[in-house]
């Protein structure tokens, strides 16, 4: 046991109720109601805390020492999600429950009825804790809630599952109606309440490659149908993902011309990358795609680690990436070796790490960026490619204004504040 | 349950990582599910740390719910192998304390020797404490822990500054102006404690003369151990503008024998007294302020305000309830008001219902005040990254007060332009105009009972905007008690008359 070096500390992994940030931003009649501890509510502050100076609209119901100590769940919660409702009228809760009631066995799902029948406002219960899941599954664990809610139906319809911005919704829907597939609905879509039917003759196209558990709830309990997917990032990516949904829908279309096009008016961006080495140790579960479409983009991937690979829903992704070292849930150390024997030209890396990274010497990309962005489909493929050229050119920038000069930077470490640092030392006195 | 969407401090568990992390050589596990380490990246990011941030968590499972064991051992015997750090702090968030893992059983079955830091569970608790009670108790635990009996005094009069840690408020920056004066007084800093202290100078931390602090509620109990133990004075003063550090320097002078021309030398910069006397700041006087933070900012500000500026305290208040008591005993001569609460919509009511000239508070006040057209200068943590200034920003010692003249320079309406605007109105193109379009303005509920004839609101529309609303509540009330049905500009003239405005 104390002699392995193996995987036992932390995966330098976010908390899955980061995906609120964005989630509520995209649902503007919804409300987060987190259950939890102060630390989640910390997180929120800490992580979102600018939202929050705009828009309060989540908050953590803290559990108090009563609650701890096994008060009845629904008899503290009432009272605070009808203030909510009196405060900021949401038309949908999504309650979200976290590692504490999870080790506690409170049951805050088994809440959501009752809440909705009190205050007349739809509730949606979803597991947030953070156990297992990478953060951007938060985005999942919600989704899951809204399908679970969402109509069953007959009619062939398409559902384009996960949360993306307006320009990326209206490229889809023209690529759509241009290949003559039915009117594609959005899940997250503006309004909490709009859940489109699923059923047999659905086909769901997930657009992030964090929303498994979703979609193995829809073909399992809905039997709704989701191709193998090649996610929309990158102009390879987003012809594939194309040419699979008219595949869905018993239609050929070729997307060849138009892939060819997007590379093209991505020259710029990616001329910077090609030959550049770039390594990836980030959290966000979008590691494989961004690695595929950078090696499409003619950049070296040494190696990629990421949280967990999902065997089946990131088959095609894995193939496409195939003699590339892919390494899951690494240690963080063991990662460290690795990038000190490969040296890449670009690390994209999470930010408890990526300065540490600088200081190490390394060019690095900040991770939590990826999730942020309107970098899906053919018209993000530039703004894609721009993240990580830009870090490059960047590197190569400051580079060069410091060889001009030949003088090295001061990485801040705890060194930094001791009083010796103070004193001239005696080489130079 | 109640609902919080921000709040003051963080969980107990935040104060202890920072309290520990912030030593030197010290690495701190933490046993939480792992969103429960968001500090990490606090230390990365806000303290743009080159290096990995000196805390691990040991994260929770599922198998850890389905019984695993927490292995926290492991996590203990990596982080000693990789870092070697001389000490490893385990703590656990509340949510793993809901858990009862056996992680004394765990760690004591660690083989004899594996291991080479100490290990160390600081004695805290992760609901009860606050992120400063259970700082400050950390801080007090390490130094008595490696304290060493016996050692003597320094050979040269020295202190210990205790307080400053990595996410403090402008720490870095407050302890070179505290260095700055000591080297003037030809005192030499034994230890900052926690921040870059190794657990060597801990050792000698019994060496220091005397032991002062840049935030008392911070360092309380380690002040009084250290007297306990080693007999080492203390000062409670937190050295805040031109005066309290002229005071702080008094009585440091008192106990470690300085002679008084070398203290008055070591003012020789400080230039907030002497700006209170220039023209400039004359306008200052009276000027109405709020005050809300940390307890030691708090009264050490207002005491500058007030003491050297000449400004109106109209309330003074802190986040920490269980040195609120403390506080009023600092400032109770200065405001009718302390304001003691950790909710931050108390303090916004507070704002709007007295409408100071300049609120100095959190970010969250920024915030808040920002809605009510009231400036605010950020004093105290919560803090937001922009309180992590590269260059040289302190709040204490006379670089300090130096500063807080230039901070309440560049927050307030300026003198001259403020006479003008308020002589003529705010009817140029200047940044008045620009900062409250008509439209931007907050509605001012209008009385039903009253008519503002259009004269009148011609009138009142040339009030600057940041003194409008009060203004119409003025004339409205002196309308209402004289039974005036319609104001006019008569009202008006008559109002500003009899109530000022």
């Amino acid at each position: 046991m104390f002699d392995s070096g193996a995987d036992v500390i932390e995966r330098d992994d976010f908390c899955s109720l980061a995906p609120i940030g964005w989630l509520h931003h995209k649902m503007q009649d919804s409300f987060f109601l987190v259950v939890g501890t102060g630390s989640c509510q910390g997180f929120l502050q800490t992580a979102l805390g600018v939202m929050i100076f705009a828009q309060p609209r989540f908050g953590t119901a803290v559990l108090d020492e009563d609650d701890l100590a096994g008060r009845d769940v629904l008899t503290a919660l009432l009272p605070v999600a009808q203030a909510v409702v009196a405060e900021h009228a949401p038309k949908a809760i999504f309650l979200g429950s976290t590692c504490t009631p999870e080790i506690l066995k409170m049951n805050v799902a088994g809440c959501a009825p009752a809440i909705e029948r009190e205050t007349g406002v739809r509730v949606y219960p979803a597991r947030m804790d953070g156990f297992d899941a990478s953060y951007t599954e938060g985005e999942d664990h919600v989704l899951l809630a809204m399908v679970e809610r969402s109509p069953t139906g007959n009619d062939a319809n398409l559902v384009i599952l996960g949360c993306l911005s307006p320009i990326e919704e209206a490229e889809i829907r023209l690529e759509c109606r241009a290949m003559g597939l039915p009117v594609p609905s959005f899940l997250p879509d503006e309004s909490a309440l709009n859940l489109p039917p699923i059923g047999e003759k659905t086909v769901i196209a997930p657009v992030h490659p964090y929303l498994y558990q979703t979609c193995a709830y829809a073909a399992r309990e809905r039997g709704a149908r989701i191709p193998p997917m090649v996610f929309p990032y990158g102009p390879d990516g987003a012809r594939a993902f194309y040419e699979t949904l008219a595949a869905a829908f018993g239609k050929s279309v070729s997307y060849e011309e138009r892939e060819r096009g997007a590379w093209a008016s991505c020259e710029r961006e990616v001329e910077a990358l090609r030959g550049r080495s770039i390594a990836f140790c980030s959290d966000a579960l979008l590691e494989l795609s961004m690695a595929r479409t950078l090696r499409a983009a003619g950049a070296h991937v040494p190696f990629v680690a990421t949280p967990k690979v999902y065997k089946k829903f990131h088959a095609l992704e894995s193939q496409r990436l195939a003699g590339v070292d892919v390494l899951e849930a690494p240690d963080r150390f063991a990662v460290f070796a690795r990038l000190m024997s490969e040296h890449p030209d670009l690390v994209v890396a999470n930010l408890n790490i990526a300065n540490a990274l600088e200081g190490m010497g390394f060019n690095v990309k900040w991770s939590t960026e990826l999730t942020f962005q309107p970098i899906r489909g053919f018209s993000g493929a530039q703004a894609l490619f721009a993240m990580f050229a830009s870090a490059v050119r960047r590197h190569d920038a400051l580079a060069r204004g410091r060889a001009s000069v030949g003088s090295e930077v001061n990485p801040i470490d705890l060194n930094f504040f001791r009083p010796e640092r103070h004193r001239v030392p005696e080489r130079i006195a | 349950m109640k609902l919080a969407v921000w709040a003051y401090q963080a969980p107990a568990h935040v104060g202890v990582t920072k309290a520990a992390s912030s030593f030197s050589g010290i690495h701190t596990v933490l046993r939480a599910p792992k969103g429960d380490g968001y500090g990490a990246i606090m230390f990365a990011m806000f303290e743009r740390l080159g290096v990995v941030p000196p805390m691990t968590v040991s994260a929770m499972s599922q198998e850890t719910l389905a019984g695993a064991a927490a292995d926290i051992g492991r996590a203990i015997v990596d982080v000693d192998r990789r870092l070697a750090p001389e000490m490893i702090v385990v703590t656990r968030s509340a949510t793993a304390a809901v858990l009862q893992e056996p992680l004394d059983g765990e760690i004591a079955m660690i083989p004899a020797g594996t291991v080479k830091a100490e290990i160390f569970q600081p004695d805290t608790h992760p609901v009860r404490d606050t992120e400063i009670s259970a700082f400050a108790k950390t801080v007090c635990q390490i130094v008595d822990h490696f304290a060493v009996d016996g050692r003597t005094r320094t050979l040269e009069p020295s202190v210990n500054i205790i307080g400053p840690s990595l996410l403090g408020f402008h720490d870095w920056a407050n302890v070179e102006s505290l260095r700055r004066l000591f080297d003037d007084l030809n005192v030499k800093v034994n230890a900052v404690i926690p921040l870059g202290a190794s657990p060597a100078d801990l050792r000698a931390a019994g060496a220091a003369w005397l032991n002062v602090t840049t935030a008392l509620e911070l360092a309380r109990p380690t002040l009084e151990r250290l007297h306990q133990r080693f007999g080492t004075p203390y000062l409670e003063t937190v050295p805040y503008g031109e005066l309290g550090t002229t005071r702080f320097l008094g009585e440091l002078s008192q106990i470690l024998e300085i002679p008084k021309e070398r203290v008055r030398y070591s003012a020789r910069n400080a230039k907030l007294g002497w700006y209170a006397r220039t023209v400039d700041a004359h306008a200052l006087s009276g000027k109405r302020v709020g005050i809300f933070g940390m307890p030691s900012a708090a009264a050490g500000i207002a005491r500058a305000l007030a003491d050297e500026l000449d400004m109106r305290i109209e309330f003074a208040g802190t986040f920490v309830t269980e040195e609120g008591d403390w506080l009023r005993s600092r400032v109770s001569d200065l405001c009718s008001e302390v304001l003691v609460t950790d909710d931050f919509q108390d303090v916004a009511r507070a704002i709007d219902r007295t409408r100071p000239d300049i609120m100095f508070g959190t970010q969250m006040e920024r915030h808040s005040a920002s809605r009510f057209g009231v400036p605010c200068a950020v004093i105290s943590p919560p803090a937001h990254i922009l309180n992590f200034p590269l260059g040289y920003a302190p709040f204490l010692g006379y670089d300090g007060a130096n500063y807080l003249g230039d901070v309440v320079n560049q927050t307030q309406v300026l003198g001259l332009e403020h006479h003008l605007i308020e002589t003529f109105g705010p009817r140029g193109q200047g940044r008045f105009a620009e900062a409250a379009p008509e439209g931007k303005e907050e509605a001012v509920p209008t009385s039903s009972e009253l008519n503002w004839d259009p004269s009148a609101e011609r009138l009142v529309g040339r009030i600057p905007f940041f003194v409008r609303k009060k203004a119409r509540v003025n004339i409205e009330k002196y309308a209402r008690e004289r039974s005036i049905a319609v104001i006019d500009e008569a009202t008006v003239i008559a109002a500003r008359e009899h109530v000022g405005g």
